[in-house]
C-alpha cells in the first residue's frame, strides 16, 4: 500500500504504523466512568468496508492521520492529520 | 588525584572509526563520492502554537532565510534550514561556531534543542549517486520527482533517514544530496551505503577529525 | 563442433556459434552455445531424460522452453551455491555450467524408487491423509522421516550463501510486464510520449514468440522488427529495459514485486554485483504483456522425454537450432500445431505424422501436410506414448477407435494457449472464461493494470502490436503525456489461431499425468470428483494439483476440465483457482537483499562503544541496542566472577556504566508540566526547577507502559527519560496524547536521545571522581547538589553538560551527560579521574545484579501484565487528576488482593540457585496450574549477600513476608523452598543513597 501523507506526499506503507479505529474519543475528566472508558479501551467495530483508522508515520514526519481506507479493496479515500481533526472537532 | 586539567577531552565525531578516505569497490571513475559532513551544528526548531510568524521574522533577520512550509530545504551561504516535520526545522550550520548563541537568540520563539552531535551526516554526489540511493530509499528522486531543494524524512534500510537535494555540482553537474542519520545507526548505514556503491565505484572523502 | 551437438542444426538460431560453452550435467561434459538454455544444449547433445517425478520417480524430459517447465528442474551449482529446483528451460548456458539431476538414486538411470510406480495403486490421491494416520506416534519418528527421504525434489545447500543480494526500488509512469510484441509496442508508444517507462523482460534476450516464431512483420523478419524497436527504446532518455527481470506480484496502490537475476548467467557474480537484485517498482500505470502458456493434452504416457509442447518444439527448432527430434508426431487440436510441423520440416526432421482431432481440418493446412510428406490423421488423437525413459512410440486412435501406432522420438503437442494471466488475479480477482479461444482471460484487472496481446486472450501477432501501442499510448495519456498518433497499423503474415481443444484422449494403456510435477494423473481427479472433493479449492488441496513449485501452470486447465467433466459441468461453472505471488519461485536470499547476518537489522551503538570495547567488554544485544554486558579482566574465566567484582567494585569504590542508551525525549511548552501529569500517574506541576523524579506511565488498559526519571530543567522545559527498549514506544505515545487526544496543549517534543551520551558514577567514592572531571565552579556537595538535583554544568574546561543525582543501583550516584562527541572522551576523563579509588567499569550485567539487590523493577517486571499496585507503586497514583490508565487500572480485577505482587525471594537452603520463570507453589500442594501463585521475574546472585536473589509477583505477597513457598521450575527440573521477603535486599533504608 501506499498512503498520502499530507505533510510528506505518497509513501510507502512501510514508513507507517499502524494502531486502529480512529472513531472513538476518550471520556476526558475525573467524571469518567468506568463503563464509558472501557468502550473506548476495548469497543472496535470490524466493517467489511470503508473504515477510519490512525495511522502513524513513525518513519516519516512523526504526525498521526487519519486514514479513510475500505478495508476490503485498501481503497484509500481521504488522509487527513489527527491533529487538525482533533482541532475542528475541538472547535 | 586526578586533575581535571591533565586530562585529554578529545571529541569523537559520528563517523570516527567507520569512514576512512580513500576509493572502493569497481575501479576507475567513480560513480559515487561520499563526503563526510562532520562537526556541523544542528538543532531542531520547534515553533509554538501560532508562533511561526514570529520565528520566520527572527530567523530572517538572524540569518536572512524564511522558514520553509513544506518538505524543502532553503539555504544562505552559511545556513540552512531543512523541513523536519509540521512546525518543525532543522537549522544546521557548517561549524559551531556562534551556534549555542544563535540558538539562545532563538529560544524564545521555538522550542530548540541541540542535535549537532546526535546526527552523522554524508554529501553523496555522482552520475551513479540516484541508482546507489535506490537499493535502499523508497522515494522517487528522479529529477521531475525530486528537485533540487527537495528534502524528505524516510528511512533508508530499516534506518529513520532526513534527505535533501542541494544544488547541482557545478563542475560535473551530478546531483547532490545529503543525508543524515542517527549517530548510533551510522555504522549499519555505512554498511548498507558501502554494499551499495560498491558496484559503481566510490570516493570517499572523510574529514580525518576524531 | 556440431558432431559433439548431434541434435544442434547447421545454421540459423539466435545463439552466439562463435562462443562455446562446456558444461557438465550429471558428471558428464557437453558443448552449448552462448545464447543457449541449459534445456535447448541438452537437446543440443541428445539428452532427452534429464529428471524423475516427484511421487512414482518416473524418468522426465524438457515439456517446455519456458517459466512453466514442471519437469526439467535440476540442481545447479555446487556447494554452497547449489541452487535445487532450477528449471533448464530457463537456466542460462554458461562455461563451466554444472547442473545434477534430482530426485533420483543411485543414479538418473537406475532409480531405485521407481518402483513406487508399482506401488501406484496406493499412492493416489490423499495418500498422505488416508495412510499416516495412525498410531500418531508413528508420525514424528517413522513416517515424517520416510516421506521426506522419499519425496520432495532438489536438495538446498547446507553451507551459508556465499553470494551478495540486494533490494532496490524503481519508480516509473508506465511499467510494461513482458518483452514480447505486445510489450515493446506498448514500451515505444509510452516511451515515444515522453512517459517514463520500465519493460521488464523474465527473458534474457527480449522479443518473446517473435524469437521462436518464423513471424513477419511489414514483410520483415519479427527478429529485425524487435532489434529495431530495442534501439529505439534504448535511445529515449527515460525508457528503461530490464531484462533476466521476472514481474512476480502486484501489490496495492500501483507497487509491483520483480525479481533481477544480476548473475544467474555467469558462473560467479563479478566482484561487487550481487547475485539477484528484488525490486519494488512502483507504477502509476502497467501493461501486462506476459504473453501465454500452451497446455498439454492428458493421454497416457504424455509423461514420457520426448512429448514436448509444440510451441516448444518450434522455440528450439528456430531460436537455439536445435532438434529435438528427427523423428516427430505433431498431435494439434488446433491450426497452431500445423506451423510446427512445418518449422520441423524446413529444420530438417521427419515428420511421420500430424494428428489433428478436428473432423474438418482446413484444406490449406491438409496440403501443407502433404506437401511435407507426413501423414495426416485428421478426427484422430493420440491414445498412448511409449518408450520409458526417451519416446519411441505413439498410440493414434480414430474416431472409430481404431489405432495405428507409429515409431518416433518426438511427439510435438499443441492444445492452445492459456493467456498468462497470473498477476491479474494477485489482487483477489478471478479471471473469466472465454469460450471462443477456450481459455480464462483476466477478469477484474487490479487498479492502474491493463493486458495487452495474448495475456488478454489476444492471441493473433497483430493484434498484440494494436493492443500494445494502444494500451501504452492510454496508460501514457493517464500520465498526462500527450500520445504521439499510432502508426499504421503493422501487416502480418496469417496467424493460427483456431483451436479445439481436447484435454484428456481416455483409453490409452499407462498414466495419464494432469500435474507432471506433482505426479497427479487423470485418476486423481476422478477419484476426488468420486469421494466428493469437487469445488476446485478442494481438488487442489486433495490431490495437490497446481500445488508445485509451478503452480499448476501447465496443469490447472486439464484438471478443471476433467473434474468438469466428471460433474457434468462446464469449466466456468466448475471454477478456476486465483493466483497468489511469486509469479515463479523466489530465491530467500533475493527477498532478504543486504539484511542478514550483522545487517539483519540496524545495530544501534552507543557513543561510548569504541572506549567499551577498548576495555574488551562483552557486547548484548538490547533491542537495536549493542550494550556493554561485562568487562572481564584477564584469568576471569566465568562471567559470574566478572560481575561479582563488577558489583563489589560499585557497592565499595565506584564504578561506571554507559546508560547513553536510555531515550530521552526533549518536552518544552507552557503546558509541558500539564502534559506530564496527564501521561504519568504522579504528579509533575510542583516539581521544581533542578530537580529529577521517577514517573511511572501506564497504558489506558491500566496497566505499566514505561518508568524513568524525568527533570526540570526550566519552568517549562523537562528532560523525559524512558527505558532503552520502550524508547521509540513511548515517543510514539505521547505523540499521540499530543496530536489526537490533546491538541490544544502547548507541548513541543523531539528525541534527544542521539545527542546525549550518558554515564552512570555510582559508588561510595561517585562524588570524588566527579570532581576530577566536573569544572570547579559547580558545587558537588550533599548540600548544593541532594539526591535528585538536576543541574546544567561544564566538564573538561568548559564542556556544556548536565548532572542528575539517580540511583538505580542504590548507591551514591549520579548520571552525567555530554555530547555525545565528547562521550568517548568522558569515559576515558572519568577512568584517569577515579584511577585513585579504583574505578570499575560496569555493564548490564551488575547493574541487573544491583537493582535486583534494590528491588527496582524493570524490563522484566514491566512486562505488559503488571498494574503500578502490582509492582508496589500504587501509591503514585494520583488521586487529584486523571491520567492515561487511570480509570482501567481501578477495575475490580485489578485491584483485588490476590492478585500476584511483588516480594523478594531467597532460598531456605542458601546455597541454592533461584531461576526466573520458576512458578510458585505453596508448600506441600501437587505441582499443578490450580495451585499456581504466581512466577519469578528476576534473580541474581548477590555477591553482597553471597546467595542468589528474586523478585517475584506472588499471590497477597506482601502479606506473606516471612512465610515459605516452593519455586517449581519444570523446564529445568527445579523444585526449591523460598523465603518470601522484602524486595529491598540490601540498604533498605536508602542510607547510601543520600550519602
Amino acid at each position: 500500500m501506499r498512503i498520502t501523507c499530507p505533510h510528506c506526499g505518497a509513501r510507502d506503507v512501510q514508513e507507517f504504523t499502524y494502531l486502529g479505529d480512529a472513531n472513538p474519543q476518550r471520556p476526558e475528566g475525573m467524571a469518567t466512568t468506568e463503563a464509558a472508558m472501557h468502550d473506548y479501551v476495548y469497543q472496535r467495530d470490524n466493517p467489511a468496508g470503508r473504515h477510519r483508522e490512525l495511522w502513524y508515520h513513525s518513519a516519516g514526519c512523526h504526525a498521526w492521520l487519519v486514514v479513510t481506507r475500505d478495508t476490503r479493496t485498501h481503497a484509500i479515500e481521504t488522509v487527513e492529520t489527527a491533529r487538525a481533526r482533533a482541532q475542528g472537532d475541538a472547535a | 588525584m586526578a586533575d581535571a586539567a591533565t586530562i585529554a577531552w578529545t571529541p569523537r565525531g559520528s563517523w570516527a572509526g567507520i569512514l576512512a578516505s580513500g576509493e572502493f569497490g569497481t575501479a576507475g571513475q567513480p560513480g559515487v563520492t561520499i563526503e563526510a559532513r562532520d562537526g556541523l551544528g544542528i538543532a531542531s526548531l520547534i515553533a509554538g502554537d501560532g508562533r511561526d510568524e514570529a520565528l520566520a521574522q527572527a530567523l530572517q533577520g538572524h540569518i536572512g532565510l524564511g522558514l520553509p512550509l513544506t518538505p524543502c530545504i532553503v539555504s544562505s551561504a552559511r545556513h540552512s534550514l531543512v523541513w523536519a516535520g509540521p512546525d518543525q526545522w532543522h537549522l544546521i550550520a557548517p561549524d559551531r561556531n556562534g551556534f549555542d548563541e544563535l540558538l539562545r537568540d532563538l529560544a524564545p520563539l521555538a522550542a530548540i534543542s541541540d542535535q549537532s552531535d546526535g546526527r552523522a551526516a554524508l554529501r553523496l554526489s555522482g552520475p551513479k549517486v540516484r541508482d546507489t540511493l535506490a537499493k535502499g530509499c523508497m522515494l522517487d528522486l528522479h529529477p521531475s520527482a525530486f528537485p533540487v531543494g527537495t528534502a524528505a524524512l524516510t528511512s533508508i534500510a530499516y534506518m529513520g533517514v532526513h534527505l535533501w537535494r542541494i544544488a547541482d555540482d557545478p563542475a560535473s553537474g551530478d546531483a547532490v544530496f545529503e543525508i543524515m542519520v542517527a549517530r548510533s545507526m551510522a555504522g549499519s548505514f555505512w554498511s548498507w551505503l558501502s554494499a551499495s556503491a560498491a558496484e559503481f565505484g566510490c570516493k570517499v572523502t572523510a574529514t580525518g577529525r576524531g | 563442433m556440431s558432431a559433439k551437438q548431434p541434435f544442434r542444426r547447421g545454421d540459423g538460431g539466435l545463439i552466439d556459434r562463435a562462443s562455446p560453452v562446456s558444461f557438465r550435467f550429471d558428471g558428464r561434459s557437453y558443448q552449448g552455445y552462448a545464447g543457449d538454455t541449459l534445456a535447448a544444449a541438452l537437446l543440443a547433445n541428445g539428452v532427452r531424460l534429464v529428471g524423475r517425478s516427484f511421487k512414482y520417480h518416473r524418468p522426465r524430459g524438457i515439456l517446455s522452453a519456458g517459466p512453466e517447465e514442471p519437469n526439467a528442474l535440476v540442481e545447479l551449482r555446487s556447494g554452497a551455491r547449489r541452487e535445487p529446483n532450477t528449471r533448464a528451460t530457463v537456466a542460462e548456458l554458461y562455461d563451466g555450467l554444472e547442473a545434477q539431476s534430482q530426485n533420483r538414486w543411485p543414479s538418473l538411470d537406475f532409480d531405485i524408487l521407481s518402483i513406487n510406480s508399482l506401488l501406484a495403486p496406493a499412492l493416489t490421491a490423499g495418500f498422505y491423509y488416508k495412510t499416516f494416520m495412525w498410531p500418531a506416534a508413528f508420525w514424528e519418528k517413522l513416517y515424517e522421516p520416510l516421506i521426506r527421504r522419499a519425496a520432495g525434489l532438489g536438495r538446498a545447500a547446507m553451507e551459508e550463501d556465499p553470494d551478495h543480494y540486494e533490494k532496490a526500488f524503481a519508480f516509473c509512469d508506465v511499467l510494461v510486464i513482458g518483452g514480447g510484441p505486445a510489450g515493446i509496442s506498448a514500451a515505444l508508444a509510452a516511451g515515444r510520449s515522453g512517459a517514463r517507462v520500465i519493460l521488464c523482460d523474465e527473458d534474457f534476450r527480449p522479443g518473446g514468440r517473435l524469437l521462436a516464431d518464423k513471424r513477419e512483420i511489414d514483410a520483415r523478419a519479427g527478429s529485425e522488427w524487435v532489434a529495431d524497436a530495442l534501439a529505439e527504446l534504448a535511445s529515449l532518455p527515460d525508457v528503461r529495459i530490464m531484462t533476466r527481470t521476472t514481474v512476480l506480484g502486484v501489490y496495492d496502490h500501483g507497487i509491483y514485486g520483480a525479481v533481477e537475476r544480476v548473475s544467474d548467467h555467469l558462473p560467479l557474480p563479478p566482484v561487487h554485483q550481487p547475485r539477484q537484485r528484488a525490486w519494488r517498482i512502483t507504477a502509476k500505470r502497467a501493461v501486462l504483456a506476459a504473453g501465454a502458456i500452451e497446455r498439454p493434452v492428458v493421454f497416457a504416457g504424455n509423461d514420457t522425454p520426448g512429448v514436448m509442447l509444440g510451441g516448444a518444439v518450434r522455440t528450439y527448432l528456430n531460436r537455439y537450432a536445435v532438434l529435438p527430434g528427427r523423428e516427430a508426431v505433431v498431435f494439434t487440436t488446433g491450426d497452431d500445431g500445423w506451423a510446427t510441423a512445418r518449422d520441423l520440416t524446413a529444420a530438417g526432421a521427419n515428420v511421420a505424422a500430424i494428428v489433428d482431432p478436428r473432423p474438418q481440418v482446413d484444406a490449406a493446412l491438409v496440403a501443407l501436410g502433404k506437401a511435407i510428406g507426413a501423414r495426416v490423421f485428421a478426427g484422430s488423437a493420440v491414445s498412448r506414448a511409449s518408450g520409458g525413459k526417451a519416446l519411441k512410440q505413439v498410440t493414434i486412435r480414430d474416431a472409430s477407435g481404431r489405432e495405428t501406432s507409429l515409431a518416433c522420438d518426438l511427439l510435438a503437442v499443441s492444445n492452445g494457449w492459456n493467456p498468462t494471466l497470473h498477476l491479474t488475479s494477485h489482487q483477489n480477482t478471478r479471471p473469466v472464461w472465454d469460450e471462443a479461444i477456450q481459455a480464462f482471460v483476466p477478469g477484474t484487472m487490479p487498479a492502474g493494470l491493463s493486458a495487452a496481446g495474448s495475456a488478454a486472450g489476444h492471441f493473433g501477432l497483430a493484434e498484440a502490436l494494436v493492443d500494445g501501442a494502444r494500451l501504452g499510448s492510454e496508460a501514457a495519456a493517464d500520465c498526462g503525456f500527450a500520445a504521439k498518433p499510432l502508426a499504421a497499423t503493422a501487416k502480418t503474415d496469417p496467424d493460427a489461431v483456431s483451436i479445439s481443444p481436447v484435454w484428456r484422449v481416455k483409453g490409452g494403456k499407462g498414466k495419464a499425468f494432469v500435474d507432471f510435477q506433482n505426479d497427479v494423473t487423470d485418476a486423481d481427479v476422478e477419484l476426488a470428483a468420486r469421494e466428493g472433493f469437487r469445488p476446485v479449492e478442494h481438488l487442489k488441496r486433495y490431490t495437490t494439483l497446481g500445488m508445485a513449485t509451478d503452480q499448476g501452470k501447465t496443469s490447472n486447465i486439464s484438471g478443471l476440465a476433467i473434474m468438469a467433466e466428471q460433474t457434468g459441468k462446464t469449466i466456468p461453472e466448475t471454477g478456476t483457482t486465483i493466483f497468489r505471488p511469486p509469479y515463479t519461485p523466489v530465491a530467500i536470499g533475493a527477498l532478504a537483499g543486504h539484511h542478514r547476518g550483522p545487517d539483519f537489522r540496524p545495530m544501534r551503538l552507543a557513543p561510548t562503544h569504541q572506549w567499551s570495547k577498548d576495555l574488551g567488554a562483552v557486547f548484548v544485544e538490547t533491542g537495536l541496542w549493542l550494550r556493554g554486558q561485562y568487562y572481564p579482566k584477564p584469568g576471569e574465566d566465568h562471567w559470574l566472577t566478572t560481575v561479582n567484582r563488577e558489583v563489589l567494585a560499585v557497592r565499595n569504590g565506584v564504578g561506571i556504566c554507559d546508560v547513553s542508551t536510555l531515550g530521552k525525549i526533549d518536552i518544552q511548552g507552557n503546558d509541558a508540566a500539564e502534559f506530564l501529569e496527564r501521561v504519568y500517574i504522579n504528579g509533575w506541576k510542583a516539581l521544581p526547577v533542578g530537580k529529577a523524579r521517577y514517573g511511572l506511565m501506564l497504558r489506558e488498559d491500566g496497566f505499566v507502559m514505561d518508568d524513568g526519571t524525568t527533570s526540570r530543567l526550566a519552568e517549562t522545559h523537562f528532560l523525559m527519560t524512558t527505558t532503552t527498549a520502550n524508547a521509540a514506544k513511548v515517543m510514539q505515545h505521547l505523540e499521540y496524547c499530543h496530536q489526537v487526544l490533546w491538541p490544544t496543549l502547548d507541548v513541543r517534543m523531539v528525541s534527544v536521545s542521539e545527542q546525549w551520551a550518558q554515564v552512570a558514577v555510582a559508588g561510595p567514592k561517585a562524588r570524588e571522581v566527579l570532581r576530577g572531571v566536573v569544572d570547579a565552579q559547580h558545587d558537588l556537595s550533599n548540600e548544593a547538589c541532594p539526591y535528585l538535583a538536576a543541574r546544567n554544568i561544564t566538564v573538561g574546561g568548559g564542556i556544556p553538560a548536565r548532572l542528575f543525582r539517580i540511583s538505580f543501583s542504590g548507591e551514591l550516584a549520579y548520571e552525567l551527560a555530554v555530547p555525545a562527541d565528547h562521550g568517548d572522551a568522558m569515559m576515558r576523563a572519568l577512568m584517569a579521574a577515579g584511577a585513585p579509588y579504583g574505578i570499575t567499569p560496569y555493564g548490564t550485567e551488575a547493574l541487573g545484579v544491583m537493582r535486583i539487590e534494590k528491588g527496582h523493577v524493570a524490563g522484566n517486571e514491566l512486562n505488559g501484565q503488571t498494574t503500578a499496585r502490582d509492582l508496589g507503586l500504587g501509591r503514585m497514583m494520583s488521586a487529584k487528576k486523571d491520567f492515561i490508565g487511570r480509570v482501567m487500572a481501578g477495575r475490580e480485577a485489578l485491584i483485588e488482593t490476590e492478585r500476584p505482587a511483588l516480594v523478594g525471594f531467597k532460598p531456605v537452603e542458601i546455597g541454592q540457585r533461584l531461576r526466573a520463570g520458576a512458578h510458585f507453589i505453596g508448600l506441600g500442594k501437587p505441582a499443578a496450574m490450580e495451585h499456581d501463585e504466581g512466577y519469578m521475574t528476576s534473580v541474581a546472585y548477590s555477591p553482597v549477600l553471597k546467595h542468589w536473589i528474586g523478585l517475584g509477583l506472588l499471590k497477597n505477597g506482601p502479606k506473606r513476608i516471612g512465610e515459605r513457598v516452593r519455586a517449581v521450575d519444570p523446564v529445568r527440573n527445579g523444585d526449591i523452598v523460598l523465603e518470601i521477603c522484602n524486595p529491598v535486599f540490601v540498604d533498605p533504608e536508602g542510607a547510601r543513597l543520600h550519602g
